[in-house]
């Protein structure tokens, strides 16, 4: 059965269960009444409301997440999980497509499949972490409203003369005989108080001096500002709030971002790099570049975008050159400098035909390595495109196959048909660049029709190629914003809690007796000393230790 | 003379005060023991020579740091060598505003050894000025690592009044198993400080004598287009190779004490030939680091923590408990700005994301954590005192962790302001 615990204090004030010290009057309500040891100042010794008698589940839920215990249970957990995700890199930091699956266990065997199967090599997204993350978010909002309004309740109330055994048992205590008038006194002390920046309430010869209540509010702003940076990081798991992923784009090539309407032209991609003479001797004649940026253009798609047979039409909506620490940015995308590639890279020829027999030259057409027309029509001559490889090779089965999709050894098998060639065509072999020509031997696969015609580029000027590919980061997030109104918040409630300290005196005067008491939430050197101090102003020279009650420094 | 050269010399007359500096803390602590004087008298006095003395060292100090600045044109702290002596510099700032609000000369006798180490260590690395990769070059980076350093400093000072505090207050005389247990943790805790220490030496005396020896690791990778390449490595040692990197073969090997050549090879799990090296760096620290205790132990024939206990009489534990407290306290907030907030503003910049579970982000986040964890702690019945100075102690080596372990032990974005 319930008991009936009696919460009235001898001053008359009603207080609910789970008070520590009376509301009003500041009298130790614990039954102990004896001892002397220093009080329990927590939240004023207030009730809390998870200190409520009889709880139901909610209540219970509620009692949970209240208790500091439980939040530092929490934190400890989430740090010690933060600390395995650490071991081996994480999946995200590969950038290209590698299997999971795989690379744990074949770069660091049986811990390293472990690692995998456990979910470690994705910890920070895993259900659990992310769990514990949602229970700190609660703890922070439970823990603070739990204790933040029964304390403001407390602090905005306060009543100036306390109870004797309340001021006896502060952690910074000094009794005194006064002689002469005791609201002289006070007033004088009062006065050296205020001074020092305090608040003074006086009641006759007892008085209340108070400072930086503010500070108080602190460490419930900062948890404030955790909630929203917690909510703004949960919030970035809704689709379209945040996007990060990579693009190759060659000098002179446009591409579209993926899933976005955008797309990206890389005008013309350069890099400088140290010069010797500036750098250590340990470095020197190592590429080490200073400076890289690439004239970047962004289109927005117009129309006829998810089209696949027609061009899309597209709208210039912003021109940057992006360097590191310089992105492109327009209407919350990104476009930031990552890396690059100077491996040049063949983008079109202008070839001609020659008729080996007479001379005669056609041409020169337009050959790109990619998306190349079909059909060309040089002169008495078509050209059919019968097949296109980007890196041609010769696989297993003796058949031609491309290694890759960059135009790395591009080749062309074209159906040729003309004067002197057979009317149903006959298949001629193209290789742009000259090392693939040799290698392959060209003029042996296509033997018969190499004496009779001869697809070639005159000159430099009629290669295109692109001497540099940028990478560039695509990102977007629109929880950034949020992200910093919290950190902002919870900054300022740290410093008003860490840089301030919320400092009281209470003192009453009974029959020429002093007895005073004095509390801060931290820092009770600086304290003690503040007292001395005020003391020694009005006469009465104390050693600041000596004020030292016992007890904890919270 | 450059300006660099002459920040150079500023940086060793900074070294050289802060030895004398802690010297001067010495005599004014162990002092006041001595006969025919006034021990209150005695200790203002030294105590004043003291503090002058690592105030003018953190003068030099600063002189290094703003005339490198301007010699080399970007600020020094983008390698090990830059940010190690900043570090240091910033334990000074820390220490000195601690102590103007505490005065108490004790707290220099610990603070100042830990900022001559970290000084030292820091001379370990290449000290040449490393022109900065593009992705380094921001105004926010210069916050970032400065605001960073400074919040660690204030933790650095208090790890320095917990470990004093539980010199304090240990009994080393007590035979029950908590005591016991208590002595062997402090002993452990110095012992590891000098096994930094022993580092430290090994390091200069091989450097001294001139050693070099070099290893060539080969390794082959079969990338997705079946094409093999085979890469080789090569790795300088200026340590003797006890051990050697993984599959590697000697280039140059000098013997040394009759090795004729290292005992035994990294383990395969130890990738690339520099794990082996600074596998091998460790084993040095250990042996080195021993022995120097060992020549400690036989010196003054009982445990260092009973060594220096009797110095620590007259002390108020309650107020190195309140300094520990209230140097984490102070350096909680700065942290909080240096290594999370300008971290995040400054990898927005960099990287466009401001948090990408980079292991330096989760370790300084794991810092915060840790730190949070504490000043929760402190609210609790109970974890005041000996508890708190443990934690503090752990804190600090969770923050190195962080500043040194990571890049040695974990490679991530950062690893380019490495060793």
């Amino acid at each position: 059965m319930l008991v009936v615990e009696n919460t009235k204090c001898e001053c008359g004030h009603q207080n609910s269960v789970g008070t520590v010290l009376c509301e009003s009057c500041g009298k130790p309500l614990e039954n102990n009444e004896l001892s002397d040891l220093p009080l329990e100042m927590r939240y004023d010794g207030v009730a809390r409301r998870s200190q409520k008698s009889n709880p139901n589940l909610i209540d219970k839920i509620w009692n949970f997440f209240s208790s500091v215990k439980i939040a530092i249970y929490l934190i400890v957990f989430t740090f010690l999980t933060a600390m395995l995700g650490t071991i081996y890199p994480q999946e995200n930091t590969f950038v290209n497509n590698f299997d999971p699956s795989v690379y744990y266990e074949e770069t660091y065997g049986l811990p390293g499949k472990l690692y995998y199967l456990f979910g470690l090599s994705h910890t920070y997204e895993t259900w659990w972490f992310i769990g514990l993350l949602v229970m700190i978010g609660t703890s922070l909002v439970i823990c603070s409203l739990d204790r933040v309004l029964p304390l403001y309740r407390a602090l905005s109330k306060q009543q100036i003369r306390k109870h004797l055994q309340f001021i006896h048992r502060q952690k910074t205590v000094y009794k005194h005989t006064i002689d002469g008038d005791a609201e002289q006194w006070t007033e004088k002390f009062g006065a050296q108080l205020k001074r020092k920046g305090y608040r003074i309430h006086r009641e006759g010869s007892a008085l209340l001096a108070e400072k930086n209540r503010f500070s108080r509010w602190g460490p419930y702003i900062n948890h404030i500002g955790l909630i929203l940076f917690l909510l703004a990081i949960l919030a970035r798991s809704i689709p379209d709030w945040q996007m990060d992923s990579y693009i190759t784009i060659p000098d002179g090539d446009t591409v579209q971002i993926a899933d976005t309407n955008y797309f990206v032209k890389n005008e013309k991609f350069t890099v400088e790099y140290y010069k010797d003479e500036e750098l250590p001797a340990k470095l020197k004649g190592t590429a080490r570049a200073k400076l890289f940026e690439t004239k970047a253009v962004l289109y927005e798609c117009v129309s006829s975008c998810n089209d696949q047979t027609q061009k899309p039409v597209l709208k210039e909506v912003k021109r940057h050159n992006i360097i590191v620490n310089e992105p492109l940015k327009y209407k919350g995308l990104k476009l930031y400098q990552f890396d690059f590639d100077t491996t040049p890279r063949l983008n079109a020829v202008h070839p001609i035909l020659v008729n080996k027999e007479t001379g005669e030259k056609y041409g020169p057409f337009d050959l790109p390595m990619k998306d190349s027309a079909l059909h060309h029509k040089l002169g008495p001559y078509t050209l059919d495109l019968y097949a296109n490889y980007m890196e041609f090779a010769i696989g297993d089965n003796g058949e031609p196959t491309t290694l890759s999709r960059d135009p790395v050894a591009p080749a062309f098998i074209f159906t040729v048909k003309g004067p002197g060639l057979d009317p149903k065509g006959e298949p001629y072999m193209y290789f742009p660049m000259q090392k693939d020509k040799v290698k392959f031997s060209q003029d042996a696969i296509n033997h018969g029709i190499a004496d009779k015609i001869e697809i070639r580029v005159d000159g430099m000027e009629n290669v295109d190629f692109s001497e540099a590919s940028t990478y560039l980061n695509v990102r977007m997030d629109k929880a950034l914003p949020y992200v910093w109104i919290g950190a902002v918040f919870s900054m300022i409630g740290l410093l008003m809690g860490s840089y301030w300290q919320h400092r009281r005196i209470w003192l009453r005067i009974d029959d020429g007796q002093l007895s005073l008491g004095a509390h801060t939430n931290k820092n009770w050197y600086g304290m003690r000393s503040e007292v001395a101090g005020a003391l020694q102003k009005i006469g009465i020279t104390v050693d600041p230790k000596l004020l030292d009650n016992g007890g904890n420094n919270a | 003379m450059s300006l660099v050269d002459f920040s150079s010399d500023a940086f060793i007359v900074a070294f050289f005060l802060y030895c004398f500096a802690f010297m001067f803390y010495v005599i004014a602590i162990a002092g006041k023991k001595w006969s025919n004087r006034d021990p209150l008298q005695h200790e203002k006095r030294w105590g004043r020579v003291a503090f002058i003395t690592s105030s003018l060292g953190l003068a030099s100090h600063l002189t290094f740091f703003f005339t490198r600045w301007a010699g080399s044109g970007q600020i020094p702290t983008s390698n090990m060598y830059e940010f190690m002596t900043f570090l240091g510099m910033a334990i000074m700032i820390a220490f000195t505003i601690v102590y103007s609000i505490y005065r108490k000369p004790l707290l220099g006798m610990f603070s100042l050894p830990l900022t001559v180490i970290i000084v030292a260590y820091a001379s370990v690395f290449p000290q040449e000025v490393q022109p900065l990769i593009p992705a380094l070059n921001n105004y926010w980076l210069k916050v970032h690592v400065t605001t960073a350093a400074l919040g660690e400093a204030f933790f650095a000072v208090g790890f320095a009044a917990g470990l004093m505090y539980l010199l304090r207050v240990v009994d080393f005389k007590g035979k029950t198993k908590e005591a016991k247990r208590s002595q062997f943790w402090v002993e452990f805790s110095l012992y590891s400080i000098i096994l930094i220490v022993g580092f430290i030496v090994a390091v200069f005396a091989f450097r001294g004598m001139g050693y070099e020896a070099q290893f060539v690791q080969e390794k082959s990778v079969i990338d997705a287009k079946g094409t093999e390449t085979t890469t080789s490595e090569t790795v300088d040692y200026s340590l003797p190779p006890i051990v050697k990197p993984y599959n590697s073969d000697i280039v140059k090997y000098e013997p040394f004490l009759g090795m004729e050549q290292p005992i035994f090879e990294a383990p395969y799990w130890m990738n690339g030939a520099n794990s082996g090296r600074k596998l091998n760096t460790v084993l040095w620290s250990i042996i080195a680091g021993s022995l120097l205790y060992g020549l400690l132990r036989l010196a003054f024939r009982k445990p260092l923590g009973a060594v220096i206990h009797p110095v620590m009489e007259g002390v108020d534990p309650d107020d190195l408990d309140e300094i520990s407290y209230r140097s984490i306290a102070i350096g909680f907030p700065i942290f909080t700005l240096g290594a999370l907030i300008f971290a995040m503003i400054w990898a927005n910049i960099a990287w466009g994301r401001f948090w990408g579970w980079d292991p330096k982000e989760v370790w300084a986040l794991i810092t915060w954590l840790y730190y949070s964890a504490y000043l929760h702690f402190r609210l609790s019945r109970g974890w005041q005192g000996r508890p708190s100075a443990w934690l503090a102690v752990i804190g600090f080596v969770v923050v190195l962790f962080t500043l040194v372990g990571v890049n040695l032990v974990i490679a991530g974005l950062h690893s380019y302001s490495g060793v």
